[in-house]
């Protein structure tokens, strides 16, 4: 039987499991643990056991660090000559056509209109609803309740918490944080960050 | 000092005119304004100022347009020549009106009165990538307000600064003379950042006997020339702490550190600015207080790294932690600082300070001097 791996470390970890045991029950699915030193560098001693050609992997991994931490797991996977597939919940309802880059995750409950995609790397957590012709770039994170209007194009490396209501055809720049519940009707410049804890946007200026 | 001083709209008055639209403000980065037309708006004082690059020169004016009173750049950061968006009015790199469309059919000015339509300009003077502002009609030299070495240091230290600055604002119930005390204030570090910053930083506080006896006396001499030396030791900077067993992140290699030490640098320049680098130099925080009223205070926070050696992807995450960082250090500050905002009253008790604290003193006899009689810098 061909194995699944889920490589990772937190929560994301059982969420893919779960996701993948249910898309793939004719698959062998198991969780490796990556611990994190005080560097917050992975180790990847785990990793060494397996044997990248008699299956495939998944890196499940949070947010953190801007998605930069997921996508330097992913990155370390590919180096060690694992294959990357996406994972997408046969709860989920996609429209015919919807392309998901390797390394994606779809959860349960998410609906994603006709004409969209979703790149490499990218997290679409449970309950996470996407129009049509939304294009979600690589390394971006969706948090559950989270609505992106048609048209949409969200940057890559964003993160986009719960509430967040993404105005048909706003543009997002890459790497921001919509972390405050509320509409966002404009366009979004990059590296721009709304962020709970703070009265204001965090803006970024670069020359 | 009486609660009076932090509670007080008429001196919050004074000191906006006796201070802020005196002394030398800190106004921005120049790291922003590297292109023509390049423009930072700013409040500075009550007073909206923008300044700007034409063509490789710097220059402030006051960001009103004569027309309507319209802001004349409207973002806080920009690109676009000097022009209203009201009604179009366009002005020079004098502050000079230049164009007024459809001036004959609608606005019928003589040339004379076109001629005196000209932007309220501000002295301005860049010391490394920062950028101080003086609104007073005759500002004084910006040497008697900081020492050579002072000015040394902030130049050295700022033309370390990166390009890519992370800016943001947050309100707090608090005077802003409060936020300074506490930065002079050594002693408070391993209380309130019991389980933050000292965990890193061990602060000492020291007792310095020449300005213990110094703080006990009163202001030998008021006069203008005397008012602006002792102004002058109000700001100081370098050194603060050693930072045993540093944490080097990935990142650090990826730019070009200001010095070599393994310390926690901080540099105050009075009124309301302090630069620090928790890091040894491999980056640096601005939070500049900027008055609103009695009680409350804006707090600009920029975050930036010493300059990158080359772009890295993953720079803006950097800022970011590092601005979390700040937010929760400084959090940890602000919280106290509201506190003691908020149990003050008319007949609140006086502070006691100890003999650690003369520096504070020196300012406070500084600052009364100012607030209670005519004189001034």
């Amino acid at each position: 039987m061909a194995c699944k791996w889920i490589i990772g470390a937190g929560a994301p970890l059982d969420l893919a499991y779960d996701i993948c045991r249910s898309a793939h029950p004719e698959l062998h699915v198991e969780i490796i643990a990556v611990p994190q030193n005080g560097k917050y560098e992975f180790e990847l001693g785990t990793l060494d056991a397996l044997q990248p050609a008699s299956g495939t992997a998944f890196a499940a991994f949070d947010e953190r660090f801007g998605n930069f931490k997921r996508m330097e797991l992913m990155s370390a996977l590919i180096e060690r000559g694992f294959q990357l597939e996406p994972l997408i919940s046969p709860r989920a309802m996609l429209a015919t056509g919807v392309q998901v880059g390797p390394n994606a995750l779809i959860g349960d409950g998410v609906t994603i209109g006709p004409g969209s995609r979703i790149g490499y790397n990218s997290v679409l957590l449970p309950g996470t609803h996407l129009g049509m012709g939304t294009l979600i770039h690589p390394s971006c994170w969706l948090e559950t309740g989270v609505i992106v209007g048609n048209g949409v194009q969200i940057g890559k490396h964003c993160t986009l918490r719960s509430g967040a209501l993404i105005a048909h055809g706003v543009q997002v720049g890459r790497h921001c944080e919509l972390g405050w519940p509320q509409r966002y009707d404009k366009h979004i410049a990059p590296k721009t960050i709304f962020d709970g804890r703070y009265d204001a946007p965090i803006y970024t200026y670069e020359n | 000092m009486h609660p009076r001083y932090y509670l007080d709209a008429d001196i919050f008055e004074r000191e906006q005119r006796k201070i802020f639209r005196k002394v030398w403000l800190f106004a921005g980065l120049k790291t922003l304004l590297t292109q023509h037309n390049a423009f930072i708006t700013r409040k500075i004082a009550g007073i909206p100022v923008v300044i700007q690059n034409f063509h490789g020169e710097l220059r402030a004016f006051e960001n009103v347009c004569l027309h309507r009173n319209a802001l004349i750049q409207t973002e806080p950061v920009g690109r676009r020549p000097l022009v209203c968006a009201y009604h179009a009015w366009r002005y020079d790199d004098r502050g000079q009106v230049t164009n007024i469309p459809d001036e004959d059919a609608v606005y019928r000015f003589s040339p004379e009165e076109k001629c005196g339509l000209k932007l309220k300009r501000f002295a301005l003077r860049s010391l490394g990538n920062l950028l101080f502002i003086n609104l007073d009609t005759s500002p004084f030299p910006l040497e008697e307000q900081f020492s050579p070495e002072f000015i040394a240091l902030l130049e050295s230290s700022s033309n370390a600064y990166d390009t890519e600055v992370m800016v943001t604002t947050w309100r707090g119930n608090y005077n802003w003379k409060l936020a300074y005390e506490n930065l002079r204030d050594a002693n408070h570090a391993r209380f309130v950042h019991s389980k933050s910053l000292a965990k890193v930083v061990d602060f000492r506080p020291s007792v310095d006997e020449v300005l213990l006896q110094e703080s006990s006396q009163a202001l030998p001499d008021s006069s203008t020339g005397a008012l602006r030396d002792e102004l002058r030791r109000f700001s100081y900077g370098g050194k603060d702490a050693a930072i045993d067993n540093m944490q080097h992140p990935s990142w650090h290699a990826l730019v070009e550190r200001w010095g070599q030490e393994d310390a926690y640098y901080n540099w105050l320049a009075y009124p309301n600015l302090h630069i620090a680098s928790g890091n040894g130099g491999h980056s640096f925080t601005i939070e500049h207080h900027v008055p609103v009223a009695p009680g409350c205070t804006d707090l600009e926070v920029y975050r930036f790294t010493a300059k990158k050696r080359q772009p890295f992807a993953f720079s803006n995450s950097v800022l970011l932690a590092e601005m979390h960082g700040s937010k929760l250090v400084v959090g940890e500050d602000i919280q106290i600082l509201e506190m003691v905002q908020s149990a003050l009253h008319d007949a609140a008790p006086l502070p006691t300070q100890g003999a650690y604290e003369s520096l504070n003193r020196l300012v406070e006899r500084w600052y009364e001097t100012l607030m209670e009689t005519e004189h001034g810098v």
